[in-house]
């Protein structure tokens, strides 16, 4: 009897196991579609960023990107063209998907005519301009820094989506969980979760008006709001562009001190 | 004509034909800023060092691949009367294709990766009419320059031709607080060399931007910009002269910047040859020397917007003499704190210059406001300190200061 028990007992942990492994294994593969949607080999957009505040008041910052994927990693260069007092400020990224390979980052400083390599590390968990966005948000994550979870299947305005849990590997990370759900038919999320170290949900990231453009389904507005802080940030993405015929040799510190590509 | 309104009609002129030729394919911007700064001195006689308000216009038309940016301030300055103009800052064409990069006109060129610290850096040269109480900007002259790039994605290659030099602007008059002569009995002879194409500088510059690291080498065959003066007096009159002098300069450097995790680290060294300086002698000529000049520094980024830098720069005259007046080793460091609070609202940063070698200091503190997307208004307090060297001449320039500027 005992030894029947012990049988049953095991196989019952033995398939529970396995479930949870499949689960885990069917969230990451689905993280790694979301990562490898179609986007095209280069991009460009105008971005514009509103900040606002708990009173309501209104910051904005408007800016031009163009990315090109380089095998699995991407290079970025963004131009702030508004405010003022920045106008001219130039960012240059050399995202590497590699776990550990820390990103080149260049920031052309027109007041002062000269480019500073800036540390690709720790920048990652500060916030983007002053926005709700981290400068994490703004670029790429590698598939293996957070441990993929299956939650549920769910509908959202009529839309079947996976909603997964996605927690980082790496502790010193300034979010403990992220919860996103996923449209099945697009692969973009159309929320997320961010829940602060103490586990207390911190921002969500409301993502809309989404549409396909040149072929590559894109969201254009994105709304981030800090629930603790009770402030947000829109972030509206104009005139989309895919496969724009640059070259690798653009995303460099020349370009970046000209100001333009 | 004068210069001021010469730049003026220029400005101008460039701007009509921008707005006259615009098209489809012809982007136009024209945005700048107004501002407006005053100093008091906090010592005895509590005096204002500086009371100046700016417009500055700057224009961008970019055609297909041309480029062509002017800006020019428009400054009205209530202490210094002949600091009241219209003055063209940078004016120039630039061509670029995919590995072609062509700089054409007035301009700044930075080279090396120290802040306020020359040691390969000795193209544009310093505007001390205020010392270094101005943006930094404002304190760097442009040149007037031919510049040629070749781009590839890891490295580049630059040239450039200077067929005009420009100098230090140093302050001489006794009525400016920032001047390096205090009496009235002495007179400054500022000749610099001729306008000719024998006087003309060149130099080069080969930068690689790989994973991790950037690095640079680089010559240049130039003058010291910085005058150096040899006195004379005339018998039986209390009058001294003032005579700057200017020799050739060549200059080999390199300097590289790399990552560490949450820290970057910089350096910069340089060789002069024939760089001259004074003599220890009143009335004897410059003595030339060769030397080596380098700085090290370090950034450290920890994140909530915090950024943290230090710097030490060294020069060692090789063929050192008992008649040259500055020391066989000189020493500078700088070190700099940036805090940024209320998403990024709020700017507060402190940046100090030490003289190791004289004992002085130069420390700028500021907090940055920003009203809002248009409007900041800057607050700051500069201390000096030290009784010799170039920071303890203004110990007694201490000031609190107060800036608006409204962009546009």
């Amino acid at each position: 009897m005992v030894k029947k028990i012990t049988i049953a007992t095991l196989l019952i942990a033995l398939i529970t196991i396995s479930a949870i492994k499949a689960q885990s294994v069917t969230a990451r593969d689905i993280m790694i579609k979301v990562i490898d949607r179609p986007d095209g080999n280069s991009r460009s957009s105008e971005l514009t960023m509103k900040l606002i505040n708990k009173r309501n008041r209104i910051r904005e910052r408007k800016l031009k990107s163009y990315a090109i994927d380089i095998g699995k990693d991407t290079k970025k260069i963004m131009f702030f063209n508004y405010p003022g007092d920045v106008k001219g400020t130039g960012f240059l990224t050399w995202d590497y998907d590699k776990i550990g390979k820390d990103d080149d980052k260049w920031l052309y400083l027109p007041a002062m005519k000269k480019t500073r390599r800036i540390s690709g590390s720790s920048a990652k968990k500060d916030y983007f301009m002053g926005s709700d966005f981290t400068y994490d948000d703004m670029g790429s994550r590698n598939v293996d820094e957070d441990t993929h979870t299956l939650i549920k299947e769910t509908t959202v305005d009529g839309y079947k989506c996976w909603v997964i849990e996605s927690e980082p590997k790496d502790k010193r990370d300034i979010y403990s969980k992220k919860i996103s759900t996923i449209r099945q038919d697009c692969l973009i999320a159309v929320s997320v979760e961010y829940y602060d170290k103490l586990g207390k949900l911190q921002r969500v990231l409301k993502l809309s008006d989404i549409a396909k453009v040149d072929g590559f389904w894109i969201a254009k507005r994105l709304h981030m709001k800090n629930v603790q802080k009770k402030h947000q940030t829109i972030l509206t993405i104009a005139n989309p562009k895919y496969n724009i015929g640059i070259q690798e040799n653009t995303f460099t510190v020349s370009k970046l001190e000209k100001g333009s590509l | 004509m004068n210069y001021k309104y010469r730049a003026l009609i220029i400005f101008l002129i460039t701007v009509s034909t921008a707005v006259y030729c615009q098209d489809d394919k012809t982007i136009f911007k024209f945005n700048g800023f107004a501002d407006s700064y005053h100093a008091l001195r906090v010592k005895k006689p509590n005096d204002f060092m500086s009371s100046r308000s700016r417009l500055r216009g700057e224009l961008r038309v970019t055609h297909e691949k041309s480029f062509l940016f002017a800006s020019l301030n428009a400054t009205h300055n209530s202490i210094l009367k002949d600091q009241t103009k219209f003055e063209l800052r940078e004016a120039f064409y630039q061509y670029t294709t995919g590995s072609w990069d062509v700089k054409l006109g007035r301009q700044i060129i930075t080279w090396g990766v120290a802040d306020a610290m020359r040691i390969t850096d000795i193209i544009s040269p310093m505007d001390y009419t205020e010392f270094l109480a101005r943006d930094y900007d404002d304190i760097r002259i442009p040149v007037n320059a031919f510049k040629i790039k070749y781009l590839k994605t890891d490295y580049n290659i630059e040239l450039i031709f200077i067929p005009v030099s420009e100098f230090f602007i140093i302050p001489t008059d006794p009525d400016n607080p920032w001047s390096v002569i205090k009496t009235d009995n002495i007179v400054t002879d500022n000749t610099v060399p001729e306008k000719r194409i024998k006087n003309s500088e060149i130099g080069g510059r080969f930068s690689f931007y790989l994973s991790g690291i950037d690095f640079s080498v680089s010559a240049l065959h130039t003058w010291n910009k910085m005058p150096v003066f040899r006195s004379s007096k005339v018998p039986n009159n209390d009058t001294i002269f003032m005579h700057a002098t200017y020799k050739r300069l060549n200059m080999v450097g390199l300097d590289l910047s790399a990552t560490l995790g949450q820290f970057v680290l910089r350096g910069e060294a340089a060789g002069y040859f024939g760089e001259i300086l004074e003599s220890r002698i009143p009335g004897n000529a410059p003595i030339s020397s060769d030397n080596v000049n380098v700085m090290l520094g370090i950034d450290w980024y920890p994140g909530n917007d915090l950024n943290v830098s230090a710097q030490l720069s060294h020069k060692y005259i090789t063929d050192y003499n008992n008649n040259m007046k500055p020391y066989r080793n000189t020493s500078l460091s700088t070190f700099n704190i940036t805090k940024k609070l209320f998403r990024s609202t709020l700017s507060l940063a402190s940046f100090a210059h030490i003289d190791i070698t004289n004992g002085g200091l130069f420390n700028r503190l500021s907090a940055d406001y920003s009203l809002s997307d248009q409007i900041h208004l800057i607050i700051g307090y500069d201390h000096f300190e030290g009784d010799s060297g170039m920071f303890g001449m203004y110990k007694n320039n201490s000031e609190v200061w107060v800036k608006g500027k409204f962009s546009f």
